[in-house]
């Protein structure tokens, strides 16, 4: 059992890292990279029954024992045998077939009336928030705080139409802001989370770092 | 009256900004659009590709629904630049979400132009794997993608015929708005197969690729709806995101009077606190 | 001089007609270095003057004699020179006099399918400008064993290794030193606040899959915070996107409960798959947040544009929020809704910071030194190209 839960996944965890490395300098070796990331692919793709299970089960619980909210767990089963139904009939070409275009109630129907006006909906709603956040958050409370809200502000304008209208140059300050002081402040976060991606990468793969499987480091 | 001011109601603030988008969208005016270097080479890119007869363009959908509003006309944009210019288009996603709305806009420039599935444009779909499918991709284009959409072999279609690789792309472009994107296309894609990459992403993820863009990874940047607005403009096909272009400024313009408004009521508030004690 | 450079300028102008019937002048054929095979690089001298209509033709053949099949048709002055690839041909003066092109396939005798090079056998390569005279060199594809244009990268990653690896070992005898991080000596008084409350912690990971070091680094937080949920008899619910991620932060929390003592407190239910798309995950959590109102929201990963729904919704229902990312354009987002935020390496440094294990801790000293690295290089660079010295730094 020790060696399933513990010796193995380690095992596996410092095989695929090493072929990683390896391949990336490699040139030869690269036809290995293929093999195992088809095998990853393949293993993904399973997992994805793994969240339909749990999506499922969790859902019929609270149905089953009328938590608050139990509706939309309703919901959220009426929405996948109805989608499930609709892309196994596939307009009347039967299931594991290309798709097949339709006029009425199908799979394409379904994503462009649902899936797509929800996701929508969802996304406009950042423009809420963002106002509000920015009222009640973006103060000028320091020299630091001052010239952040300037810069926002310049960037806000200069990035829509109507900052051109005002002043022709307020595109080119905007674009300069983002050029030159956001890119120096970006690079820099970058080359600080690279070097802590190789780190963890090097606990992972040398078994540092166990956290992962549950385990504090040994 | 500070107080108040200084806790509005959350309520009123999006009221505000739902006018500000609803208003202009019902009232029409111009504005002037420029485009920005950024963008300008990602449509220089494309406009050198004209008159090559075998240049193919690949373009990675790599945005759902949620974000269709600020991609899609940016992918419009992109597929009716190259369909006028006789450019071939490829199409690949690495997310589910994404296969339905790229369909569309295939199906819509495709229409305008006249141009035929499976000689001027392909439409691979989606395959799982997400970063993992970018090296397949770079390895073996056949293996990664044996058919497309509708179920046709890659290695019997005209146009994917003699693609084997993303080497063989005169272009790639992502348009992506979360995870797989454009960071994986750098990584797992251009860096290691070296072909010239452009990307389209949300305004808020813009500037997080300014660094790619100064090493030449990407060498151009379609940044959010105004970027898909600029687009439009070069093509001179002015669609959904130029007129998009009036509630965003509109909205633009009353978040900065919030900010400013806040201010205010933050002086004011600090200023009061300041003279209480004294009083 | 005038008169000199007027009369070079006119020699130039002469050339042409002469110029567009001579081949291809210096041009070699060679495996291209750095890669698997399958291909052959092909360079010649540039000519500085062209007719417009001029272009270079490009033919294989498996024989000397041929026949020659097309392989392309390039305009000299979209054709790209060596000084454009640096890292393959380095940075020879004379690079830019030369043009390079990749042979990797080449159309059959009906010019419909392209064949590939194949590796091992002897290709003739033949290039002429249209209308004029051509060249015919040799050349085999190879695989290399070493990509030589990631020397440097090699360099760095292993001396980053070492030093990280060097650390781990010095960890062991050593006590070392880590700054305070403010976010995560929170951690303790908001997962107590929820415990007061009788109120669950909400844990979301960001959109990233397994495969990124942000949800690794988040799952090794989440293991600490469930070991101390455990501990407190607080109920720990965990949002996530991925199905691997999901299926790991089950096997975490169960072994996190368990080494707390406390294996009763899993509950396989509390980490659940919420939606696979990003709106709809965030819709699930918002909804969550709204209708359990979990007293603490840690939001720890790779976020995009869900961070302010979930963050400002959190807000909304006045839980204590910590939020952790490496995601460069959402931290604005977090620091204006969240309580703390730990910005880009923090978050792998948190479950160091947590678990205060030495070897941890090492490997973070090892990543400090490794910047101080990458910031004195910056330096030494960045005063060198002030000062002209462009030869030593190329």
């Amino acid at each position: 059992m020790y060696f399933l839960q513990r010796t193995l996944p380690l095992l596996v965890a410092f095989v695929a890292g090493v072929i990683g490395i390896f391949t990336y300098y490699v040139p030869v070796a690269q036809p290995v990279e293929i093999t195992t990331s088809t095998w990853y692919r393949i293993i993904a793709a399973f997992a994805l029954f793994l969240g339909i299970h749990s999506l499922l089960q969790m859902h019929w619980r609270r149905i089953r024992r009328n938590q608050a909210g139990w509706a939309f767990s309703a919901v959220v089963y009426i929405g996948f045998i109805v989608t499930i139904a609709l892309a196994v009939y596939n307009n009347g070409k039967g299931p594991l077939q290309p798709l097949a275009p339709g006029d009425g109630l199908d799979l394409n129907w379904m994503y462009t009336h649902v899936h797509v006006a929800g996701g929508a909906t969802m996304f406009s709603l950042l423009a809420f928030f963002i106002a509000s956040a920015a009222y009640r958050t973006f103060r000028a409370r320091s020299a630091e705080a001052v010239v952040l809200l300037v810069a926002a502000l310049l960037v806000m304008l200069g990035r829509v139409p109507i900052g051109a209208l005002i002043s022709e140059h307020l595109p080119e300050v905007s674009q300069w802001l983002m050029a030159t002081p956001n890119l120096a402040a970006r690079r820099g976060i970058l080359l600080g989370v690279s070097l802590g991606a190789i780190a963890t990468a090097l606990r992972i793969i040398f078994g540092i770092e166990r956290s992962y499987l549950g385990e504090e480091g040994q | 009256m500070i107080e108040r001011l200084l806790n509005i109601d959350r309520r009123i603030v999006y009221l505000a900004v739902f006018f500000a988008v609803c208003i202009p969208l019902l009232i029409g005016f111009e504005l002037p659009i420029k485009a920005t270097p950024n963008v300008r080479a990602v449509y220089d890119s494309i406009e050198s590709l004209s008159g090559n007869p075998d240049a193919v363009v690949l373009i990675s959908f790599d945005y759902g629904p949620s974000s269709q509003p600020e991609l899609q006309p940016m992918a419009l944009a992109i597929l009716r630049h190259c369909f006028s210019r006789n450019i071939r288009v490829v199409g690949v996603t690495l997310i589910t979400e994404a296969v339905g709305l790229a369909m569309q806009a295939f199906e819509t420039a495709g229409e305008e132009y006249g141009r035929v599935n499976g000689t001027d444009y392909a439409f691979l779909g989606f395959k799982a794997g997400g970063p993992i499918l970018i090296l397949n991709m770079g390895q073996d284009l056949h293996g990664a993608f044996p058919e497309d959409i509708r179920g046709v072999a890659t290695s019997e279609m005209p146009i994917t015929r003699n693609l084997r690789s993303l080497k063989d792309f005169d272009y790639v472009i992502d348009l992506a708005a979360g995870f797989p994107g454009v960071d994986e296309w750098i990584a797992y894609g251009q860096e290691r197969y070296r072909f010239p990459l452009g990307a389209g992403c949300t305004a808020v993820m813009a500037p997080d690729f300014f660094p790619f863009l100064q090493s030449r990874q990407l060498d151009g940047l379609i940044g959010g709806l105004a970027g898909a607005a600029e687009y439009e403009a070069l093509v001179g096909k002015r669609g959904m995101a130029v007129s998009g272009m009036r509630p965003q400024s509109v909205a633009h313009m009353v978040i900065i009077g919030f900010i400013l408004l806040g201010n205010v009521v933050y002086f004011l508030h600090r200023s009061a606190v300041r003279k209480g004690p004294a009083a | 001089m005038a008169h000199l450079l007027l009369l070079l300028v006119l020699v130039i102008a002469a050339a042409p007609a002469g110029a567009a019937e001579t081949a291809p002048a210096a041009v070699q054929a060679f495996d291209t270095p750095n890669d698997q095979g399958h291909s052959i690089t092909l360079t010649w001298r540039r000519r500085e003057v062209l007719p417009d209509s001029a272009r270079y033709r490009i033919g294989v053949s498996e024989r000397a004699e041929g026949p020659f099949h097309h392989v392309a048709e390039l305009d000299p002055k979209t054709t790209p020179t060596m000084a454009d690839e640096p890292a393959t041909f380095g940075s020879d003066d004379d690079n830019r006099n030369r043009h390079f092109a990749l042979i990797e396939s080449y159309r059959d005798s009906e010019g419909q399918d392209r064949i590939r090079i194949e590796n091992g056998k002897a290709y003739f390569i033949r290039i002429g400008i249209h209308g004029g005279g051509y060249t015919v060199v040799e050349a085999r594809a190879r695989g290399n064993y070493f990509n030589s244009t990631k020397t440097g990268n090699f360099a760095l990653a292993g001396l980053f290794s070492v030093l990280i690896l060097v650390y781990i070992r010095l960890a062991r005898r050593k006590n070392l030193y880590i700054r305070r991080l403010a976010g995560l000596d929170a951690l303790d008084e908001a997962l107590g606040r929820a415990t007061e409350m009788g109120k669950p912690v909400l844990f979301v990971h960001g959109l990233q899959d397994m495969g990124s070091p942000s949800t690794i680094a988040a799952v090794n937080i989440l293991g600490q915070v469930a070991k101390r949920t455990a501990e407190y008899d607080t109920q720990l619910r965990v949002g996530n996107r991925d199905p691997i991620v999901m299926s790991v932060s089950q096997e975490v929390v169960k072994e996190s409960c368990i080494e707390a003592g406390r294996p009763d407190a899993f509950n396989p239910d509390n980490v659940f798959l919420a939606a696979a798309d990003q709106f709809s995950y965030a819709a699930a959590l918002e909804g969550l947040m709204v209708r359990e109102k979990p007293a603490t929201n840690l939001l720890m990963g790779y976020f995009y544009a869900e961070s302010l729904l979930l963050a400002e919704t959190g807000a909304t229902t006045g839980a204590i929020q910590i939020a952790a990312t490496d995601a460069y354009t959402q931290l604005p987002f977090f620091i204006t809704t969240c309580d703390y935020t730990l910005m880009g390496e923090e978050l792998y440094a948190a479950s160091a910071y947590l678990s205060r294990d030495p070897k941890l801790l090492g490997s973070l000293k090892g990543q400090d030194l490794g910047k101080g690295i990458i910031i004195l290089m910056l330096v030494l660079g960045s005063i060198l190209a002030g000062f002209g010295f462009w030869p030593l730094l190329s």
